[in-house]
């Protein structure tokens, strides 16, 4: 039996920008390896989830939950610390830095000497610089991405940059991963991969992962429970067959006849 | 001999003022032009300590004491001046940290005790070439050391992306802060130094001009690359004086010179001589060998 408990949860999170609800009374349950996608027409406030989650924005009210402990006002680093990472819509890899460097800067607040340490080289230095180097290129074998470590960023075909930027997510060793659209921009052969990936990823690293998506078929596919939001509001919610076929979801993206 | 002498040890006063500049300019990606409030912070705190307080022993252990507290001063002075101003970003950190240093220099012309308007005179001379060219190293030497750890990647991340390198458990805010304070606090080192070595300070010298000129040498040599910090400040301090030679007109017309370089530079190699990269002498034997 896996371990079923909840690992991250958010108590009716709103987030107003003046008089805008942007989201309004999200709620969610992350169980440790649960697989859920949210999804909803563009503008209904499924990155300012994310951006709550994150950090990146203090929800007006509700309050977030990681492991029985509120996270809600805390820095975005320091959520990361505590074990969230995340992915963004339009990929912020470090573009000027290589595929290595990329992934060490992710396992920076794990290492453990101080700035003295990196002026005089001592023996600290040189066995935690070395940890890290087994780590990173231990996750870029997983990810297939060894024969480029020495490449920039920016140098990387498209799909393999989204590739770059999970792996770097990953190398913060996350409890929960946040993936924001990741098929974006994405050809029917890499988004076919992508599904392969992330369903491997909750597997090997027995992480739970939320998904935002607009490619309907890769989060009927990969989710195992989807909730909808439209204009701030969760409409919907529960197995990707029942959303199917759900009237509100259907009126959400289509309209009424 | 003595002219070449005194224009080598400016070079390294420059060197080490470009070298820091670097490190906040071009690593960290913080525009900051207020280098010269910085260099004006340790020259005076330098040699006031040499003035009033210089201890009764060799001369060159009260140089070491005396750069101590310039570069301790002016990291003081980086803390205050960045903890507020690293909030702002870009064109406006740049204006901030401006106006600062133009404080920092108001707050000097009104000083009596350093001299104030008047000047600061009396300084002792105990710069040598020697003195200068071992705190050249040991910059080069510190700052290097710390870009090729993990706390230099933290730092090179907020360049590369802020908001991701938050979202990779990096304290962005932290980081700037440190960047900013060991760039301000080698900056006044070698104002300590150039005390030592002009033994007169007057607050004009220190005017927002010089910011310009020690980030000019910053882009000429390639924002973050330290040997490019290196060869642009040996370019702009050697420069000015072989202009000298061509006759008197052209030595006035040194700024119009600059701006051409820079032109010519920035369309040429937009990047700056080095770009981001070192001069990695390893790697051409490597090549040699092949």
């Amino acid at each position: 039996m896996l371990d079923n408990s909840v690992i991250l949860e958010t108590k009716e999170i709103t987030m107003r920008f003046g008089g805008l609800v942007a989201v309004d009374n999200f709620c969610i349950q992350l169980k440790k390896t649960d697989l859920i996608g949210i999804i909803g027409p563009n503008g209904a406030g499924k990155t300012t989830i994310f951006n709550m989650i994150t950090g990146i924005y203090t929800p007006s009210a509700g309050d977030i939950i990681l492991d029985q402990k509120s996270i809600k006002n805390r820095r975005p680093a320091v959520i990361t610390q505590l074990g969230i990472a995340r992915t963004f819509q339009n990929i912020r890899l470090f573009k000027d830095l290589t595929v290595f460097d990329n992934i060490r800067i992710a396992g920076h607040f794990r290492m453990n000497y101080g700035l003295l340490s990196s002026v005089f080289r001592n023996k600290k230095f040189h066995s935690e610089e070395k940890r890290l180097e087994n780590e990173t290129l231990e996750l870029l074998e997983i990810f297939d991405l060894s024969d480029k470590k020495n490449y920039l960023a920016k140098n990387l075909p498209y799909g393999m940059q989204r590739r770059l930027e999970i792996a770097r997510a990953l190398a913060t060793r996350p409890k929960v991963l946040l993936l924001d659209e990741p098929a974006a921009g994405m050809n029917p052969k890499e988004t076919k991969e992508l599904t392969d990936l992330i369903r491997w990823l909750r597997d090997k690293f027995q992480i739970a992962i939320l998904l935002i998506e607009h490619d309907m078929k890769l989060v009927m596919e990969v989710c195992e429970k989807i909730h909808v939001v439209d204009y701030g509001m969760q409409i919907a919610h529960g197995l990707p067959k029942d959303i199917q076929g759900n009237p509100k979801v259907i009126e959400a993206y289509l309209g009424t006849q | 001999m003595d002219y070449i002498a005194h224009l080598t040890l400016n070079t390294g006063i420059f060197i080490i003022l470009a070298v820091s500049l670097n490190l906040i300019n071009g690593i960290c990606g913080q525009f900051s032009l207020g280098h010269a409030g910085f260099w004006a912070v340790g020259a005076y705190t330098g040699a006031a300590y040499s003035v009033y307080m210089a201890l009764p022993v060799p001369d060159f252990i009260n140089l070491f004491i005396s750069c101590i507290v310039g570069f301790i001063s002016a990291a003081f002075a980086g803390v205050i001046i960045g903890v507020p101003c690293l909030r702002l970003r870009g064109d406006y950190l740049a204006i901030a940290t401006l106006g600062f240093s133009e404080i920092i220099r108001i707050v000097i012309v009104n000083l009596d005790v350093v001299g104030g308007a008047r000047g600061f005179t009396n300084i002792p001379n105990w710069s040598n070439l020697f003195w200068v060219y071992s705190w050249v190293v040991i910059t080069i030497i510190i700052i290097a050391n710390i870009i090729n750890s993990t706390h230099g990647r933290a730092i090179i991340s907020i360049r590369e992306d802020e908001i991701a390198a938050e979202s990779m458990g990096i304290h962005t805010f932290k980081y700037k802060t440190l960047a900013f304070v060991i760039g301000a606090g080698f900056a006044g080192l070698a104002g300590s130094l150039f005390a030592h070595a002009q033994q007169f300070l007057h607050p004009n010298g220190f005017t927002f001009l010089w910011s310009v000129i020690i980030l000019l040498m910053v882009i000429l040599g390639g924002l973050g690359s330290i040997t490019g910090s290196i060869i642009g400040a040996i370019i702009l301090t050697v420069l000015p004086e072989l202009l000298r030679f061509f006759g008197e007109t052209i030595s006035q017309w040194r700024m119009v010179v600059y701006s051409l370089l820079l032109i010519i530079l920035m369309l040429a190699r937009p990047g700056g001589i080095f770009g981001k990269h070192e001069l990695d002498i390893k790697s051409w034997f490597r090549r040699s060998k092949l």
